[in-house]
């Protein structure tokens, strides 16, 4: 379906089809969700051979288990015989998978290592090395975070992510400990389509002191550091929206402790920061050891992975059919944080942002009402629209992106719709640009 | 565990206490949280765990920071979810739902403290919150109840959701 009319990024206007229509879902899971790198599990969450995660692929079930050697496989959750599910639960350290439906068993290597009656029912005929779970053929990891991609025309994971790395790195590079999720993932339905949660938090904070107002006036009796709060809570000035990054984006402010605004007692994080920013600053420059370490940062990877060093939340959504999603959300901490500083974390992300957060509580109904007003007769005729500051965006020194000031504007919205569009658009990857605007590796000044 | 033998609690603890918690039911459908806070003790400790769904057989070790919560609240933190729901900038509540709660299953046992009873219970939260959209929540819940100068107050409240998978986009309500 050809959908060159239905996103304007120039003007920033979006048809509301694209959040209701059945085909153009089907369109998303074939050229979006089986063509982009997928986030699967972070290491830290399978660290022992044997220790698998279940996950989804667009709509497809997938397994992703830590092999004997260190590495890391990933398999259709599928019999290969009748097709059941063969695995249902969340995740664990298993020797084997064995369907429930006639008890063929999987090792962890996805070989078919036993069927019953093999000699007696098959006649020893059944060739068991073309049984085997159908891998995900392509998995690699960045620092930490594993990726799988059904399309073997993609570009490498680091050329995907492009000069989102910049980010990516401020939490993932920015301690020698490395990184790790946290807790049981936390699991949410919505009745929402998958690109509302996505653009809420890409470039949204406009809707910050509106939407989240019962929030940031409940809060507004702690220690807050960084972010005022008020009717009009998000900094106009103080923040950048980075988009024009291969389709990723950062929404970041820029005063090194803000991420940490919304907890009841900062202080045993800001210590933390404080103790080791020298050596942030060592190892990823002063612009990000002192401006971006520690701020409230929204870093989106295309197309269903958030997450927010500082509030410490880590998100991915699972489309369900165009108007349905599940929000996974775990809190992530860097290895060098003493333990209680984790503790604190993990405890401040689920009364923040989960199940029952009391910001996250906010934007269910939203989202799933933006989608329910596009499937009206009329309605799904009708445009939304991402037009706040356009064109007010350029280059800034040692930032990649193209970049447009403050915390609230339309900025990066535009460029997820684009990127949607390029990818919709396209037959094959050779069809999709890339591109990374304003490289760093061009700027002359680069980071120090 | 009393499992077996139920050491037996006085007919007046058990009446009192099952009626209080009816009570906090009826306190919480009407929105009358400040009143509800007067029934909880000062250190009250209010925690709902995040689910895990594993093999039995399962050999993975324990989480290393901990599983997580959807709740683990003191006093001070239901009063922040309160100042927030009385804000009147929840939109999600306003309209307010329709909401009622089902208490059942109550069986009070005595704790190792002499002024204080373990009370199990289970609880149904029924919403109907947006045109026709109905959720309900199911949990189980153990408490321990303390009697003072002011009669019975919640201590400590366990709850286990019955739910791996939440199916409503918010819990702005108390269990």
């Amino acid at each position: 379906m050809d959908v060159s009319g239905l996103v304007d990024t120039a003007t920033g206007r979006q048809s509301r089809t694209i959040y209701s229509s059945e085909e153009l879902y089907k369109q998303e899971l074939e050229r979006i969700f089986a063509r982009c790198w997928l986030f699967l599990v972070h290491t830290s969450q399978i660290p022992k051979a044997g220790d698998y995660f279940r996950t989804f692929m667009g709509e497809d079930d997938v397994i992703v288990i830590r092999q004997k050697d260190g590495s890391i496989k990933a398999f259709l959750n599928s019999c290969t015989h009748r097709g059941n599910r063969i695995c249902r639960a969340d995740r664990g350290n298993a020797k084997a998978f064995t369907c429930n439906y006639h008890g063929w068993s999987f090792a962890p290597d996805g070989s078919l290592a036993g069927v019953p009656l093999e000699n007696e029912a098959y006649f020893g005929e059944l060739d068991r090395s073309k049984l085997g779970l159908v891998p995900v053929t392509h998995v690699a990891e960045y620092n930490g975070l594993v990726f799988g991609c059904f399309d073997p025309d993609a570009p490498s994971l680091e050329d995907y992510l492009g000069d989102a790395k910049f980010f990516l790195d401020v939490w993932l590079d920015a301690m020698p400990g490395g990184t790790s999720l946290v807790g049981e993932t936390q699991k949410m339905v919505l009745g929402s389509n998958w690109k509302l949660p996505v653009e809420n938090v890409c470039g949204d904070g406009y809707h910050l002191g509106w939407a989240h107002a019962g929030a940031m006036m409940a809060v507004q009796s702690l220690d807050l550091s960084g972010l005022s709060v008020g009717n009009s809570s998000a900094d106009l000035d103080g923040g950048l929206s980075v988009a024009g990054m291969n389709g990723h984006m950062a929404l970041t402010a820029l005063d090194g402790v803000s991420g940490y605004a919304f907890y009841p007692d900062p202080k045993p994080m800001l210590d933390y920061l404080e103790a080791n920013r020298p050596e942030v600053i060592e190892r990823l420059g002063k612009v990000r050891g002192e401006q971006l370490w520690g701020s409230q940062i929204n870093i989106t990877i295309f197309p269903n992975l958030q997450f927010l060093p500082g509030l410490n939340w880590f998100r991915v959504y699972h489309p369900k059919g165009p108007g349905q999603i599940e929000q996974w959300t775990w809190a992530m901490v860097e290895n060098d944080m003493p333990e209680e500083v984790q503790a604190t974390i993990l405890d401040n992300q689920c009364l923040t942002f989960g199940l029952a957060g009391l910001f996250d509580n906010d934007d269910g109904d939203n989202l799933a009402a933006c989608t329910e007003q596009s499937r009206g007769w009329r309605t799904a005729q009708m445009d939304v629209f991402t037009n706040m500051a356009l064109g007010r965006s350029g280059p800034r020194e040692g930032f990649p992106g193209d970049i447009a000031a403050g915390l609230v504007s339309e900025h990066n919205q535009r460029y997820f719709y684009r990127r949607w569009q390029e990818h919709m658009q396209a037959e094959s990857w050779a069809e999709v640009p890339t591109y990374n605007i304003n490289p760093l590796s061009a700027q002359e000044t680069v980071d120090a | 565990m009393h499992e077996l033998s139920p050491a037996p609690v006085p007919v007046d603890v058990l009446n009192t206490l099952t009626q209080r918690l009816y009570h906090e039911a009826r306190l919480l459908d009407a929105e009358r949280f400040e009143d509800w806070l007067e029934l909880l003790c000062d250190d009250v400790g209010y925690r709902m765990e995040l689910k895990r769904r594993r093999f039995r057989a399962d050999r993975s070790p324990p989480a290393a920071v901990g599983v997580g919560v959807v709740f683990n609240e003191t006093l001070a933190r239901l009063k922040l979810r309160i100042d927030r729901l009385r804000s009147g900038f929840v939109w999600a509540e306003d309209p307010p739902n329709f909401v009622r709660r089902v208490v059942s299953n109550v069986e009070v046992e005595p704790a190792d403290a002499e002024n204080e009873a373990i009370v199990h219970s289970v609880i149904v939260i029924h919403r109907n919150r947006i045109d026709g959209l109905t959720r309900v929540f199911t949990a189980g819940r153990t408490d321990r109840w303390r009697h003072g100068k002011q009669g019975w107050c919640l201590a400590a409240r366990d709850i286990a959701l019955d739910h791996a998978v939440l199916h409503d986009s918010n819990i702005n309500v108390f269990f």
